[in-house]
């Protein structure tokens, strides 16, 4: 199982690698905004995506919109993980397609269930 | 400043420490700031647009954001390097985004922006509002071993 994490904040990334690492997955392929994100799976085979909303060049939302129109990606689950709690956010990333949502501050126990939700989802 | 202005910060600022930093910190006496400058050594600095506009800095002293760094990320870090300067950004974005929840709660819808992070002591910062800065003080042991040394993690804010 290959993971696309896109977060600006190295911090974040280093997390989530470290969860996924607890489940067992250690194919990570890092992406820094949804702009760079978008580069990585014009070239390689991503199984899971799990962004960030606020990041500079593309933000997540914009990247996420990007994904669910683009037919040969769109079935990839999209795992939004983010600091944005307001109402508005939630509803704006569930009408574009997101399939689970996560807001900071998480605990690890919490993104490991969404993880193998996401993982059950495509049979991984 | 009216006190629904201050309980969104200190909620935010005690669920993301117990949540992502797993201790329980506890509130000193909160002060009023009358100069524009940072509190501790690194500082995450945030501004607050939307309905109203304010700014929440995160500072911390050197041994403070080494421990959150280290708590984060687990692994050790001897100097307030990159890795350490982009976790107390990380830490000022979930800080920003629970106040923004709460306020929402009080019907108050504000938008989010991308931290910086000031690294020094006593830098001079913008607060953009003109009333005065509200500075919130966390206490907390650095080793979690209940010692009586203990660390400090400021939440600075004005809000109008």
């Amino acid at each position: 199982m290959n993971v696309l994490v896109v977060d600006d904040f190295a911090t974040m990334r280093k997390i989530i690698k470290n969860v996924l690492k607890q489940i067992g997955i250690e194919s990570v392929v890092e992406a820094e905004n949804g702009k760079m994100a978008l580069d990585v799976l014009k070239k390689e085979s991503i199984d899971l995506i799990i962004s960030d909303w606020i990041m500079p060049e593309m933000t997540g939302i914009d990247f996420l919109k990007a994904c669910k129109s683009d037919e040969t990606i769109k079935n990839i689950p999209f795992l939004m993980v983010t600091a944005e709690a307001q109402k508005g956010c939630i509803m704006e990333a569930i009408k574009s397609g997101v399939d689970n949502y996560i807001v900071k501050p998480f605990t690890p126990d919490k993104l490991q269930s969404a993880i193998e939700k996401a993982k059950a989802k495509i049979g991984k | 400043m009216d006190i629904k202005y201050i309980n969104p910060f200190i909620i935010a600022a005690q669920t993301v420490f117990k949540t992502m930093l797993g201790i329980s910190a506890e509130m000193g006496k909160p002060a009023l700031k009358n100069i524009n400058r940072t509190s501790g050594d690194v500082t995450g600095i945030m501004g607050l647009v939307g309905d109203k506009k304010g700014t929440v800095a995160i500072s911390l002293r050197e041994a403070g954001a080494r421990f959150v760094y280290k708590t984060l990320v687990g692994e050790e870090c001897d100097s307030i390097n990159q890795d350490v300067v982009d976790a107390i950004g990380e830490i000022t974005n979930i800080i920003s985004g629970q106040a923004r929840k709460e306020f929402e709660k009080s019907g108050i819808n504000l938008n989010a922006a991308i931290p910086m992070v000031i690294v020094g002591k006593e830098v001079e910062m913008n607060f953009i509002t003109k009333i005065p800065i509200i500075s919130l003080p966390f206490y907390f042991p650095l080793n979690n071993d209940n010692s009586k040394e203990k660390e400090v993690i400021y939440i600075d804010f004005s809000f109008e």
